[in-house]
């Protein structure tokens, strides 16, 4: 009988697992350190090389782009505005269909309330015909629109590219000069000190040069007198080879120092210029943006009565607000088309604007595979947590925890726990 | 009869050390959380953030317009702060009363079920009290909210405001010093990742900048991390708290141990 109570108690505390999770420093209070878990989860590896590719591309799209010459970037530009146009086609191509789908509707839902008031079908065909012209003259002027945005674009690239070039042009010639100038400069001083050095040698050359031109010198004086103007010549010789070498030096170094300097100023200039032609385009697309925003509902003819006319304007108002949730689809992947062409243009303007293009889509779809996997490992994780929590009797437990002084850390069953679940 | 005694004996001490533990100290069941994720989907936030969304772009546009015409970093900066302070102005004018109205349902319910600290869901994995709902209806309610007449009770889960001591001078200095060599080599490494031929190339480059980084991160921040661990555990453990999180999970009650860990770690 004793055996059998003690065999009980035993396996009552040993339920309770290492840990008495109800001791006063425990409370029932469990945390976990997610971050832990999840480096021994068998799937991190797959998790971290999804990462290592998003930071990747991340670094090479941060690099300075190579300087475009004006025609590349124009024949870019035009590029660009080819994939514009061809969204804004798609887009208003399905827009239009929406539209008319929803001006049909609209022009029923106004016949069926005129009828219901007793107004002939001719005043409800001339609201229905006036919400589709409404509808068409929208579209025709956001195209037109978005058509004189873009030749505004082109030409104030076309302007941008020509200053540019201009001002490189300009700056190069300027530098070319002043090296020209500095080489001419350094020519005149060697003639100058080889002139100086000939004057200086002179009488003692003209010392040697006469004794040699006595024919009655012995072999040895004339030997002796051969090595002394030998020696003249080497040392002006040897002081001439020291100037020439050290202004070739000046001359590498000052064509460094004018490379610099031409290249920052270039890029100053050029960087100012293609600031201005960002706000101008950016200034052009907010007042395009705008007229287009401004673009009023449609009139209703003036022989209807007020009653009608009311309910006609909630009917407009109500197949407006459907189209534009509707149309909202549509218009987004617009306008994340849109984004990246726009970012592109900047991009090919001198800013930093990170991935671009196929690299951006590239990055987008990387960034939904890695937040889908991190999902499933963390949902992993919790599950685990929740079913060992509830085996031991935790009350509660935390994630993400600052400091504990108390509580119990599960994070170590849990890493033993996801790690068996994959041997 | 002496068996008897002996298995008497043996049961009560077992009793004893089986219910002692509970007696001693009860398990914590003051703790709420709320799903904030659902809150935010109630209709009126939805269309009050709605219109701030489309109040933002709008700042956005006029914002970038006026940058442009800065002549220099103090207008730039002037400009920044007022289309900063014009935002801040709509959300408190389109969010704040719908904030502060969530605050007192938060409140009154946590009263009503004698909760010490409402946390945010994401932190908990298992347990506690979900007043999402009971909140949710409060909220939604017609009549005014009455604040719960008196204060949460001490709690001991405690809590740091992660941003005040980042703005800790030693720990900004480190922060920007990190932001400032990281730019380096991105500006250093990113060349050499985009005129990398292959793949291997591509690894190598980015495992010789990725660590750059990261040794950088262990000179410079881990020692400060640490420091601040630490300085969090003692502080706990003076203020006898079993957990501390951080301040931006907690959204009622909760002991507030920002100062005593700057103290510390000012010391």
């Amino acid at each position: 009988m004793a055996l059998a109570i003690v065999s009980t108690a035993g396996s009552v505390l040993g339920g309770c697992g290492r840990v008495d999770v109800h001791s006063p420093s425990v409370r029932g209070l469990g945390y976990v350190r997610v971050d832990a878990v999840l480096k021994h989860h068998p799937l991190y590896s797959q998790l971290s090389q999804l990462d290592d590719a998003i930071a990747a591309i991340n670094l090479a799209a941060a690099a300075p782009h190579v300087p475009r010459s004006a025609a590349a970037i124009s024949r870019e530009t035009a590029q660009l505005n080819r994939q514009l146009r061809d969204a804004q086609n798609r887009a208003n191509k399905i827009l239009a269909q929406k539209q008319q789908n929803y001006a049909k509707r609209e022009g029923q839902a106004v016949a069926a309330a005129m009828a219901a008031a007793g107004v002939g079908a001719g005043g409800s065909q001339v609201a229905s015909a006036m919400s589709a012209t409404s509808a068409q003259q929208a579209r025709q002027a956001a195209s037109a629109a978005n058509q004189d945005f873009m030749a505004y674009q082109q030409s104030v690239v076309a302007q941008d590219s020509a200053a540019s070039s201009a001002i490189a042009r300009q700056l190069q010639q300027q530098a070319a000069q002043k090296f020209r100038a500095k080489a001419e400069q350094l020519q005149q001083n060697e003639t100058d000190l080889s002139l100086r050095i000939t004057q200086e040698d002179a009488a003692q050359r003209l010392a040697v040069k006469t004794r040699l031109s006595n024919l009655a010198l012995d072999e040895a004086t004339r030997k002796q007198l051969d090595e002394q103007l030998a020696a003249i010549n080497a040392k002006d010789s040897a002081a001439m080879e020291a100037q020439r070498r050290a202004d070739a030096a000046t001359l590498q170094a000052y064509r460094a120092q004018l490379s610099a300097q031409t290249n920052g100023d270039v890029r100053a200039q050029v960087g100012a210029i293609q600031g201005a032609t960002r706000s101008k385009i950016e200034e052009r697309r907010n007042e395009v943006g705008t007229q287009l925003r401004n673009l009023g509902p449609p009139a209703l003819p003036t022989n209807i009565p007020a009653g009608v006319r009311e309910k006609i304007a909630k009917i407009h108002a109500q197949f407006t607000s459907q189209f534009q949730v509707d149309a909202q689809k549509t218009i987004g992947d617009y306008n994340a088309v849109k984004a990246d062409l726009d970012r592109q243009f900047a991009g090919l303007h001198g800013a930093d604007v990170g991935a671009t293009g196929a690299a951006a889509q590239e990055l987008d779809a990387l960034q939904k595979r890695r937040d889908a996997l991190n999902k499933q490992i963390v949902d992993q994780i919790t599950r685990e947590a929740t079913r060992i929590a509830k085996d031991r009797g935790f009350s509660i437990v935390f994630v993400n925890v600052a400091a504990a002084q108390g509580g119990y850390d599960l994070t170590n069953d849990l890493i033993k726990d996801v790690e068996s679940l994959h041997e | 009869m002496r068996n008897r005694f002996v298995t008497s004996l043996l049961v009560a001490a077992l009793l004893a050390a089986l219910v002692a533990p509970a007696a001693i100290a009860a398990d914590l069941t003051d703790v709420g959380y709320v799903d904030q994720a659902e809150l935010a989907n109630i209709p009126v936030f939805l269309n009050a953030n709605r219109q701030l969304f489309a109040y933002k772009a709008q700042l956005d546009a006029q914002f970038n317009a006026t940058i442009k015409r800065a002549k220099s970093d103090a207008d730039r900066q002037r400009i920044s702060l007022q289309f900063q302070q014009q935002y801040t102005d709509k959300q408190r004018e389109l969010v704040g009363p719908l904030f502060q109205r969530a605050q007192l349902a938060i409140a009154a319910v946590s009263a009503t079920r004698n909760l010490a600290v409402v946390v945010d869901k994401r932190i908990v994995i298992f347990g506690g009290q979900d007043i999402t709902k009971d909140v949710e209806t409060l909220f939604l309610g017609s009549q005014a909210i009455q604040p719960p007449a008196a204060s949460p009770p001490p709690s001991e889960i405690g809590y740091v405001d992660q941003s005040v001591l980042d703005s800790l001078p030693k720990v900004k200095t480190a922060n920007d010093e990190m932001n400032q060599f990281a730019t380096t080599q991105r500006t250093l490494f990113a060349p050499k990742m985009a005129l990398a031929k292959s793949d291997a190339d591509k690894q190598q480059i980015y495992q010789q900048y990725n660590k750059s980084i990261s040794d950088k991160q262990d000179q410079l921040l881990k020692p400060l991390v640490d420091q601040t661990k630490s300085a969090t555990g003692d502080v706990a453990g003076k203020k006898k708290l079993l957990l501390v999180v951080d301040r931006a999970d907690v959204i009622y009650g909760g002991t507030d141990i920002t100062a005593d860990v700057q103290n510390e770690l000012t010391k």
